[in-house]
């Protein structure tokens, strides 16, 4: 096999792994858009404050120890324990939950039936909240996030990829454990929303409030829920983002590659959030290798938003959005 | 609540009426300082079809509400199988038994009628997530005998052809008789229908009578139903409830309200040939 | 056919068949019905038991030999069991069209002094109820479906299931009984009587034999090499003779399975999932297939519409040559089966017509660009012509030699002749025994040597042996200049344009000719929401300047055809008028089989015609219509009288076409 092709396999399959992390942020906004119509811009800072928590769990740190220090003058750091990383997973879990019923009660049980553009707003408003909150609660360093996933280039493949080409791929282990969750995840998803009493009576809220009502679903439980499961879906982009370049403010920008991928698969469409992501990792990718030598590279910081806006001309429902019919 | 009040009585057509299933007293509902219902009070009985007629604005949608918990009166009390309800959400009423349509029709449209109709089933799901997350069991069962009462009512309301039919591609006719069947579903003690006729031709309106009659009949369901088009009212129901501006001004078999003065005046006299 | 007789082995009546079936494949299936959403079937073995607990049900009832029982209701096994089930009991079936209205049942029940009614639901029980009071000897009335039955007075109604608990419960006492009566039957004790619709008149009673059904239904099986493993979907009236032999005849004699589908309107689901093996169906229905097949392609992509052309383009060339085993290079054949991977298959599977052995279509003329689809297609589409008194088959096509324009040649066992006029006569074992209490009738039919009219005019190709069928014999006329008048051939020519449902031609002893039209519904609507063209009626549709000039170009290629034909250019339309209401059953314009009653078109729009003849540009009319429930009210329009060019006539021979 040519030089050229091999390293070209080695690029698409570095996408396909990126592409699936993008998918899964972009499942976030799907979910929640979905079923109440938000457009939920505070989706990015949840991961960050997902991750945040689950270091903070972690190592045991105090939260609010800048905060307390502060007031009462004491030096309180950390606990003193260590929590292991399955356990701090599901205290966090705990936490979005927590969370996701907070901000249902508090804020989107007011604005029942109102624009979208207010929903958006107070998504805004909550996005900055999280953010100066998270940092108060857990403080703003960079930190380190190991769940043990494993790091590092996958030997097995590089070996054997080297013995059938001469050329050793490589692939980062954490890009093939975060696809096969996310893999996994997505399944899951699909499963949970078409065959679970849950997940019927989520796609039945998702298209009309009052007929739920009717047949006996409480809309406030499923929104909860509905949050519930994208700071689940939160957590494990943030674990995995986290993972792999640290915690830090610049975790909730990946909310900004999810925008391209949900514009590409359309706002209201599982599938299209998953092959929109893949279309996206790959071609990003790809294009960097292929035309980024030839325009000086760079090219992944607009890439993206380029395709989507391609798209919006041409198919601005998305891939799998509804489809836009006006009759006259 | 007196004891005769309670006892049931016999139709003209022959058939058992049993006691009271729902009562409203002296229900009030205002919106600001609008008052859409002002002192009313009638019963549902088991078994029979009530209906509550009226001209445009004389409050009857909002009734139908306030039965299925959409409105909260400000005065007034609902029971219900002889008891007190306390001020409760849509969705606790429906757990209670309580099915309903709605004039605009509220169908999940992304949806299939098969799915439509099952989700009339969702209050009688009992598994929880971990046995569906297996599938065994209890969860698999319980899917199996939810869908046999689901595919019983679409074979009862003859809808098979569109079973896997998106809702949003029927025509509305069909949509009618998908939100009847989900509400059928339910397999509910009161059934309140929200004027099921309206915008239907002579036809759809008779295929409807029917169904309505059928249920009645084939599964004792309790009926309460709004309608506008008399004819209908009055071949339907078994009793009668006539409001106007907001007030009752008749009750009584469909013979006993076309006759009654303040009712002709009111409504039958203009638009009743 | 000298051994026919002995061929049957015994076998010599319908009960019979059930009994070998059930000993010799008892746990074949012999019915499937769709029920609750899940295909419900049921074994010869079941299918025995269901019937003889019928029919001992029917004994306690007070069935006696000789019996009428009319039986009501769509095509359930319920129905065909209970068509043996009087057969077993020594009692004569009738068959009704279900969408028949109260008169007309009341006719039939009348006719056949019915003794005993099986009704489906309801709706059927109501029908013959509101006419009772006037049938002497009706009895009782047995129903299948209780729903909405439980206030109904019992005393002479029951439901099916508790007849067959009845009959189940005195087995003992009745078996004897009823093993005796079935021992009765014979080839000639009457298997069925079926009321022909007729496009006049009353309904007349045609009397099948066992010889008639059973020796017909051998020969047919044989022609086709029906087997045991057959797979059929009964949809069409059960009191079409069509049906009877499919669905009844074959069946028993092959042992195969029938098919219910659920409901009428889930029939083309049902059949996606059953994959029939062996199929009728009208030229309507095949036309409304491909009419359906055709705006799913308008409105599917460039590129899938693209591919489906390529490929329909291969399939039109080479399709009816694989078909009939003719020599077809290699490239053609490596594209027939791409084509088969990526279109034909997919298309076949979505029509439910994929494995489909051997097709049937008869009772109208089918379009011939309607029948190279399906044949192009890979399907064994078939002509057969027939009619109830010859219990079914007259002619039909052998594999191999399947074409258009005729009809096939004489079916096993059936001889044709062709008299002065052009009539055709034929003369088979399954000729009819007689039409009940209708000796003139039978007499006109049929002569003494047992030549049977069949009131078509036709002739026999000299090098083919095929019979090729013009039109209606006394249909037939002449026109005022001495040509022929052949109405049938004109009509069906306008029929085969997807956008015209029906066509009327006047024209006999005229100097020219008319049409009456009327439009397609669902093509033209379609058409119409294309080209944003707004209507809410059919007769809104109907007078849309656009569509007649549709409707008038279709006009002027079928007189352009119609003049290729010396002797049938006289027929070509002058004027026409698109009509403001479909014609309909229930207004008796047409039979329950959507044939014209053209006497009765003439009578009810005079005016239209006169109006026609006149010369008029347009015309007001008012026309009474019935409406499905009975009632009666009528609609008025304005309707425009449209010129049609008329070809010069060419010189080319009939047979050159």
């Amino acid at each position: 096999m040519p030089d050229q092709l091999l390293f070209g396999t080695e690029v698409f399959l570095n996408g396909l792994m990126a592409g699936v992390l993008y998918a899964l942020v972009a499942l976030g906004f799907v979910l929640i858009y979905k079923a109440s119509g938000i457009f939920n811009y505070a989706q990015g800072v949840m991961a960050l404050f997902a991750a945040l928590t689950l270091v903070g769990i972690m190592d045991g740190q105090v939260p609010f120890a800048h905060l307390i220090n502060a007031v009462f003058g004491t030096e309180v750091h950390h606990f003193g324990w260590n929590i292991p990383s399955f356990l701090a997973i599901i205290l966090t879990m705990g936490v979005m939950v927590a969370l996701a019923w907070i901000v249902q009660q508090l804020i989107f049980r007011h604005l029942v039936n109102q624009e979208p553009i207010i929903l958006f707003m107070a998504t805004i408003g909550l996005a900055y909240f999280m953010e100066g909150f998270g940092d108060i609660m857990w403080g703003s360093d960079i930190k380190k996030l190991d769940v043990g996933i494993p790091q590092g280039m996958n030997a097995l493949i590089d070996e054997v990829t080297y013995g059938a080409f001469g050329y050793g791929f490589f692939i980062d282990n954490l890009d093939i454990v975060a696809a096969v969750i996310a893999t996994i995840l997505v399944i899951l998803l699909v499963l949970f929303s078409q065959y679970t009493k849950q997940g019927r009576a989520m796609r039945a809220v998702a298209d009309d409030h009052q007929a739920a009502l009717s047949v006996g679903i409480s809309l406030n439980f499923i929104w909860v829920m509905v949050w519930s499961v994208a700071g689940f879906v939160a957590l494990v982009a943030g674990i995995m983002w986290g993972a792999k370049s640290g915690v830090q403010f610049s975790l909730s920008l990946i909310a900004l590659k999810a925008l391209p991928v949900l514009m590409l698969g359309g706002f209201t469409s599982i599938p299209g959030a998953i092959v929109g992501g893949l279309i996206i990792g790959v071609g990003e990718k790809m294009f960097e290798f292929l035309i980024g030598p030839m325009v000086g590279g760079a090219t992944e910081n607009w890439f993206a938003y380029v395709l989507a806006l391609l798209f919006l001309v041409f198919r601005p429902q998305g891939l799998f959005g509804e489809k836009i019919i006006e009759r006259v | 609540m007196s004891e005769n009040k309670n006892e049931g009585y016999v139709t003209a057509d022959g058939r058992k009426i049993g006691g009271t299933l729902m009562e409203m007293k002296n229900i009030t509902l205002r919106f600001g300082g609008v008052k859409a219902i002002t002192d009313i009070s009638f019963d549902i009985k088991e078994g029979e079809i009530r209906a509550i007629i009226g001209p445009n604005g004389a409050g009857k949608s909002s009734m139908l509400n306030v039965i299925s918990g959409f409105y909260v009166p400000q005065e007034g009390e609902v029971w219900y199988k002889g008891a007190r309800r306390p001020s409760m959400k849509p969705y606790e009423v429906a757990r209670q038994g309580i099915a309903r349509t709605f004039q605009n029709i509220a169908l999940f449209e992304g949806m299939t009628v098969l799915d439509n109709v099952m989700t009339g089933r969702l209050n009688h799901m009992k598994a929880n997530m971990a046995q569906q997350a297996i599938w065994k069991g209890a969860a698999e069962k319980e899917e199996v005998a939810n869908r046999e009462v689901v595919e019983k009512v679409i074979d009862f309301l003859e809808i098979q052809s569109i079973r896997k039919t998106p809702v949003a591609r029927l025509p509305y006719g069909l949509k009618k008789r998908v939100e009847l069947a989900r509400a059928l579903a339910a397999e509910p003690s009161l059934l309140l229908l929200d004027e099921p006729m309206a915008g239907m031709n002579v036809e759809e309106k008779e295929d409807m009578s029917r169904f309505i009659l059928d249920v009645n009949d084939e599964f004792g369901t309790t009926i309460a139903l709004i309608e506008h088009d008399m004819g209908v009212v009055m071949d339907l129901s078994d009793r009668v409830v006539v409001m106007d501006y907001g007030k009752k001004i008749g009750d009584g078999t469909p013979d006993e309200v076309r006759n009654n003065q303040d009712v002709i005046d009111a409504y039958l006299g203009v638009s009743h040939d | 056919m000298a051994q026919s007789s002995q061929a049957a082995g015994g076998l010599q009546s319908i009960p019979a068949l059930l009994h070998r079936n059930a000993t010799e494949f008892g746990n074949r299936p012999a019915y499937r019905e769709k029920e609750f959403g899940i295909w419900q079937s049921w074994t010869w073995n079941e299918t025995k038991r269901e019937i003889n607990n019928l029919a001992r049900g029917l004994i306690n009832l007070g069935v006696n030999e000789g019996d009428f029982i009319a039986i009501i209701g769509r095509n359930r096994p319920h129905f065909y069991w209970s068509m043996v089930a009087a057969q077993s009991v020594g009692a004569i079936p009738v068959p009704i069209y279900q969408d028949s209205a109260a008169e007309e049942m009341a006719y039939v029940l009348d006719h056949c002094g019915a003794r005993f009614v099986i009704a489906e639901d309801q709706e059927q029980v109501d029908k013959v109820i509101e006419v009772q009071d006037r049938l002497h000897q009706f009895e009782h009335m047995i129903y299948v479906d209780p729903r909405g039955m439980r206030k109904y007075d019992h005393t002479r109604l029951h439901e099916f299931s508790h007849v067959q608990e009845q009959g189940f419960a005195a087995r003992d006492e009745l078996t004897p009984e009823l093993n005796n009566r079935k021992a009765k039957l014979d080839y000639s004790s009457t298997c069925v009587m079926l009321y022909t619709s007729g496009t006049t008149g009353k309904p007349k009673g045609v009397v099948l034999s066992n010889r008639n059904v059973i020796e017909s239904a051998k020969n047919s099986a044989e022609f086709d090499h029906l087997k045991i493993d057959e797979e059929i979907l009964a949809y069409l009236p059960m009191a079409w003779v069509g049906d009877f032999i499919f669905s009844l005849g074959q069946a028993y004699w092959c042992g195969f399975c029938v098919n219910c589908p659920e409901s009428p309107e889930t029939m083309a689901a049902d059949l996606r999932e059953i994959g029939p093996t062996y199929y009728f169906a009208p030229p309507r229905v095949f036309e409304t297939q491909l009419t359906n097949v055709m705006i799913r392609m308008e409105d599917a992509s460039k590129f899938k519409k693209r591919l489906f052309d390529k490929y329909m383009a291969v399939a039109k060339r080479v399709g009816p040559k694989i078909l009939d085993g003719k020599p077809v290079g290699f490239i053609d054949r490596l594209q027939y089966a791409l084509g088969d991977l990526f279109i034909y298959g997919p298309l076949k599977n979505t029509l439910g017509l994929s494995r489909v052995r051997v097709g049937y279509t008869a009772g109208e003329a089918i379009g011939p660009e309607i029948f190279e689809f399906y044949r192009s297609l890979g399907i064994n589409l078939k002509q057969l012509y027939g009619q109830t008194e010859a219990t079914v088959f007259i002619t039909v096509q052998p594999d191999g030699e399947v074409r258009n324009d005729t009809v096939g040649v004489p079916a096993p066992g059936v001889e044709l002749r062709i008299d002065d006029s052009g009539e055709v006569f034929y003369r088979s074992p399954g000729v009819f025994e007689e039409y009940y209490k209708n000796p003139e009738s039978t007499a006109s039919t049929k002569d003494a040597e047992g030549w049977v009219a069949t009131g078509d005019a036709g002739f026999i190709e000299p090098d083919t042996g095929h019979l090729r069928i013009i039109d209606r014999a006394k249909d037939v006329g002449k026109m005022a200049d001495g040509s022929m008048f052949a109405p049938k051939y004109v009509e069906n020519k306008l029929k085969f344009f997807p956008n015209i449902l029906e066509a009327v031609l006047f024209g006999n002893g005229r100097d020219r000719c008319m049409a009456f039209i009327n439009i397609d519904m669902g093509a033209v609507g379609n058409w119409a929401e294309r080209n944003n063209i707004a209507y809410s009626s059919y007769q809104e549709l109907a007078g849309h300047p656009k569509v007649l000039d549709a409707i008038k170009a279709h006009v002027e290629e079928v007189n352009r055809s119609v003049a290729q034909d010396e002797m049938l250019s006289g027929c070509q339309i002058h004027r026409f008028l698109v009509l403001h209401k479909e014609l309909d059953a229930d207004d008796g314009e047409m039979t329950r089989t959507r044939k014209v009653r053209r006497r009765i078109v003439e009578e009810k729009f005079q005016d239209l015609i006169d109006a026609l003849y006149d010369g008029k540009d347009q015309i007001f009319t008012t026309t009474e219509v019935t409406y499905e429930d009975g009632r009666k009210g009528s609609i008025s329009a304005t309707l425009k009288l449209i010129d049609a060019a008329i070809a010069p006539v060419t010189t080319q021979k009939v047979a050159a076409e």
